[in-house]
């Protein structure tokens, strides 16, 4: 009996200090690597419904996107169409905002083209920092 | 032992040490009571392909207070886990929008390669029930990935 005792110096417990240390890494570990799914996007208050608002054709900036991702740039009441990618929008919106702050950018997209060539130009308006935006269906002719 | 310090000893009989064998079970404690009050979103999510757009911002909204409107590339609309057909939207929507004292953001999460013309419609729906905040979700563009191609 006396020689088991001997060999046996290493105690049969599991040591429950260091539980605490070990529940607390873990709990930090998840607290850390926790990541919550961020709902992100483009912001747009949509017109109540009814709200018509008049504006003068020299205000508007005609930005009809078509079903290839081609944006068809139209000035106010003028006829003739700029055709431009999508990327070029920004600096369009830059330079005809610092001669018109009253600009107001009506994107009519056309109804087969995709939602993504809509966001491009959105986005680009965005980034420009155009605050007047009307989203728009393009009628066809 | 107290005795053999004599009289004024007696009265502290407590170990002057804070107890650090509980101390895991408070952590245990815990941990499990934050994963129990943890609600992950319910709904599932549906096959979409996100636009990217580089003016991606965050929202920084209560999580009630956004409701997800998925529209997917044949035009299926789903709310909530529901397929909505495109008349219904309005109906659906109206009463979320008043219970939450018209502080209800819609997130449109639609396919990048869907048709205009159902954006449209659910704009109509959306501005027919009032609900006029709306963000369409998109992807923060990776400008970086472009650079290097």
């Amino acid at each position: 009996m006396a020689i088991c005792k001997m060999n046996s110096k290493v105690s049969d417990e599991i040591p429950s200090s260091s539980m605490a240390d070990i529940a607390f890494l873990l709990l930090i570990f998840f607290l850390v690597t926790t990541v919550f799914p961020r709902d992100t996007g483009l912001r747009v208050v949509l017109p109540e419904e009814a709200e018509e608002v008049q504006v003068s054709q020299r205000n508007v900036l005609h930005l009809q996107v078509q079903p290839n991702g081609v944006v068809e740039v139209r000035y106010g009441e003028s006829e003739d169409l700029q055709q431009v990618p999508a990327s070029q929008v920004q600096s369009i919106w830059r330079t005809n905002v610092a001669e018109n702050p009253n600009l107001i950018a009506a994107v009519k997209t056309h109804p087969d083209a995709p939602h993504s060539a809509m966001i491009a130009v959105l986005d680009a308006l965005q980034l420009a920092g155009a605050e007047r935006i009307s989203l728009q269906l393009l009628e066809e002719t | 032992m107290g005795l053999k310090g004599g009289g004024f000893e007696r009265k502290s009989k407590a170990s002057g040490e804070i107890p650090s064998s509980s101390m895991a079970d408070i952590a245990f404690l815990l941990l499990i009571f934050f994963m129990v009050t943890t609600v992950f979103r319910a709904e599932a999510a549906r096959p979409i392909e996100w636009p990217s757009a580089g003016a991606t911002e965050q929202i920084d909204e209560k999580r009630d207070n956004i409701l997800y409107l998925w529209l997917e590339r044949n035009g299926d609309i789903w709310i909530n886990d529901r397929l909505v057909p495109m008349a219904d939207v309005a109906t659906v929507i109206g009463p979320r929008w008043l219970e939450s004292g018209q502080r209800l953001i819609i997130s449109l999460r639609a396919d990048a390669s869907v048709p205009y013309r159902f954006v449209d419609l659910v704009q109509e729906q959306l501005k027919r029930s009032g609900a006029v905040y709306v963000v369409f979700a998109t992807e923060l563009e990776r400008r970086m990935t472009g650079a290097r191609r």
